[in-house]
């Protein structure tokens, strides 16, 4: 086998042990999915409020709305929308020295088993989430595979610009004791500007502006409007294209971050 | 009495001084908890131009529901840190429980007093800015019975929730594990009564009318403050029952843990 072939057949183990560990928690799955449910409900009882007579809202139904609030609760778990601080939690035990001296590339180390977590989310909590709206409201749907394929590749960018911001925004643990504090002001940062609270179009020009010279649109909102279908074929393009280039240059900052921090930390712990 | 009240402000002050030793750490988690708790009302208020109005309330009307249920389940939050079942259940791991229940007082008096989330402080705040910013721009009726009431309802809001905290923790006493579907009814409850209640489908108002009747905490005192008509045509005292439902409710709950402490059996950790 090749060394590539390798590496590949031990990304996949990974993250196979790690989408099964995740499954494992069924009442946690299925209490999570309970909340997830009755804040989307809430939400969109408020978007029906908020819409009153109104058809459409800057190119969005009521319908639109609606299905909103059911993607943005089924992602919560998918993207760890709520914080995510398995990677600090071993720089501070200490567990971090032995993930350090596997044979594997630390971000890749975390990057498969971040994807197993998240495929089993999307199982459990994401399909479930929507699937329930599909029963109790008229949502909208993707149409044609042309669309389908475009959410499913917005999806995967998705996780893949939130892992890497994730990773990075976990990797201050390495310089200060207070990492917790920074990623909880960072994550609820990242509520309002990934579109998570509001669709970032009911937003004022000058805001969403602001908005999208973070990465956190392309985590939540691109997937929102490829999905409810308010962008047409060139502006799904430029989405996907925008989505790709956070990733690679988020995946790229936190390697030379990763290298400077490695050699600033002090294990603590034992 | 005197010496209960003691006790607990001696209690209170070391979670105090423990918390205060970490400066950075502690105002950086009160920057975040108000952000958050600002952001709730404020991507509301942000794309309010686009809508101006959610089933027939203003902004402000809202503001005033969304700021009192906020700044009252930060205090409650505050007081009731120790009840809280993420917290609680903690006790009941470790251990720490059994040694509780050696010492020669009140149960309920020490779990008050072991846990007092001062990051709280800024709920609390954030909520009390909303409440008063929306009383200013709604221009709203007072009379002596209204001033004389709202305390109540602030009250009564806080001894509600703090009754579903009481409940959760007193579950782990069989499950260890605190059951996550209580938090649908303290954060998902906060959560529904900032907005007007008729906002919502039928059954999960009837719901939230009859079964767990949050309606009565912050909606109906609502009505009467801003003196709007009532959709359900209930009766006239429909908006006092607030302190009424909410001390009912901490009653039933404390009636429930002492059941529970007595049938308490040790993890033995």
């Amino acid at each position: 086998m090749s060394r590539f072939a390798r590496r590949i057949r031990l990304f996949v183990e990974l993250s196979r042990v790690s989408f099964r560990r995740q499954l494992a928690y069924r009442t946690a799955n299925l209490a999570g999915l309970a909340t997830n449910t009755f804040f989307g409900l809430l939400r969109a009882a408020v978007m029906v409020a908020l819409y009153g007579a109104r058809q459409e809202v800057v190119g969005m139904s009521v319908r639109d709305a609606i299905t909103y609030t059911g993607i943005t609760q089924a992602v919560i778990a998918y993207l760890s929308v709520f914080g995510w601080t398995e990677l600090m939690d071993t720089v501070y035990t200490g567990d971090i020295s032995s993930d350090l001296l596997k044979p594997m590339d630390y971000f890749t180390f975390w990057m498969a088993r971040d994807l197993g977590r998240a495929l089993a989310s999307m199982l459990m909590r994401g399909l479930t989430v929507m699937l329930i709206y599909a029963l109790v409201f008229d949502i909208t749907v993707p149409v044609g595979a042309w669309q389908w394929a475009a959410l499913l590749a917005s999806l995967l960018m998705g996780w893949l610009v939130s892992f890497s911001w994730r990773f990075l925004v976990n990797l201050a643990a390495f310089w200060t004791p207070n990492a917790l504090g920074i990623s909880r002001l960072i994550f609820a940062t990242s509520w309002l500007m990934s579109g998570f609270m509001m669709p970032l179009r009911f937003f004022p020009d000058w805001f969403v502006g602001i908005c999208y010279l973070t990465p956190f649109p392309a985590m939540i909102n691109t997937v929102v409007e490829v999905y409810v279908g308010v962008l047409d074929a060139q502006g799904v393009i430029t989405a996907l294209a925008a989505q790709a280039m956070w990733a690679a240059g988020l995946i790229w900052v936190s390697q030379v971050v990763l290298r400077a921090g490695i050699r600033k930390l002090v294990i603590q712990g034992g | 009495m005197r010496r209960t009240i003691d006790i607990y402000l001696r209690l209170i002050s070391v979670q105090i001084r423990s918390q205060m030793q970490y400066r950075a750490s502690f105002l950086m988690s009160l920057s975040a908890t108000a952000l958050i708790t600002f952001l709730g009302f404020g991507s509301l208020a942000m794309v309010f131009w686009r809508f101006d109005n959610i089933g027939g309330w203003t902004l402000w009307e809202v503001g005033f529901l969304y700021g009192m249920v906020e700044a009252a389940f930060g205090t409650m939050d505050l007081f009731f840190s120790g009840f809280n079942p993420h917290i609680f259940s903690r006790l009941i791991r470790m251990g720490t429980l059994d040694q509780i229940l050696l010492r020669p007082l009140s149960v309920t008096l020490q779990v008050l007093g072991s846990s007092f989330i001062m990051k709280r402080l800024s709920r609390i705040s954030q909520g009390a800015l909303i409440f008063v910013i929306s009383v200013a721009m709604l221009d709203v009726h007072w009379t002596p019975a209204k001033v004389a009431y709202l305390p109540l309802v602030f009250f009564g809001l806080m001894c509600f929730f703090g009754g579903f905290f009481v409940i959760g923790s007193t579950l782990t006493f069989w499950t260890v594990q605190p059951i996550e579907v209580v938090n649908i009814f303290t954060y998902g409850g906060r959560e529904m009564i900032a907005y007007p209640m008729h906002i919502y489908e039928r059954w999960m108002r009837d719901f939230f009318t009859y079964i767990v009747p949050a309606i009565f905490l912050n909606y109906y005192p609502a009505l009467y403050f801003l003196e709007k008509p009532d959709p359900f045509g209930m009766p006239d005292f429909a908006p006092f029952l607030a302190p009424v439902v909410g001390v009912g409710m901490l009653v039933a709950s404390f009636a429930f843990w002492s059941y529970g402490i007595r049938h308490y059996q040790s993890t033995a950790t």
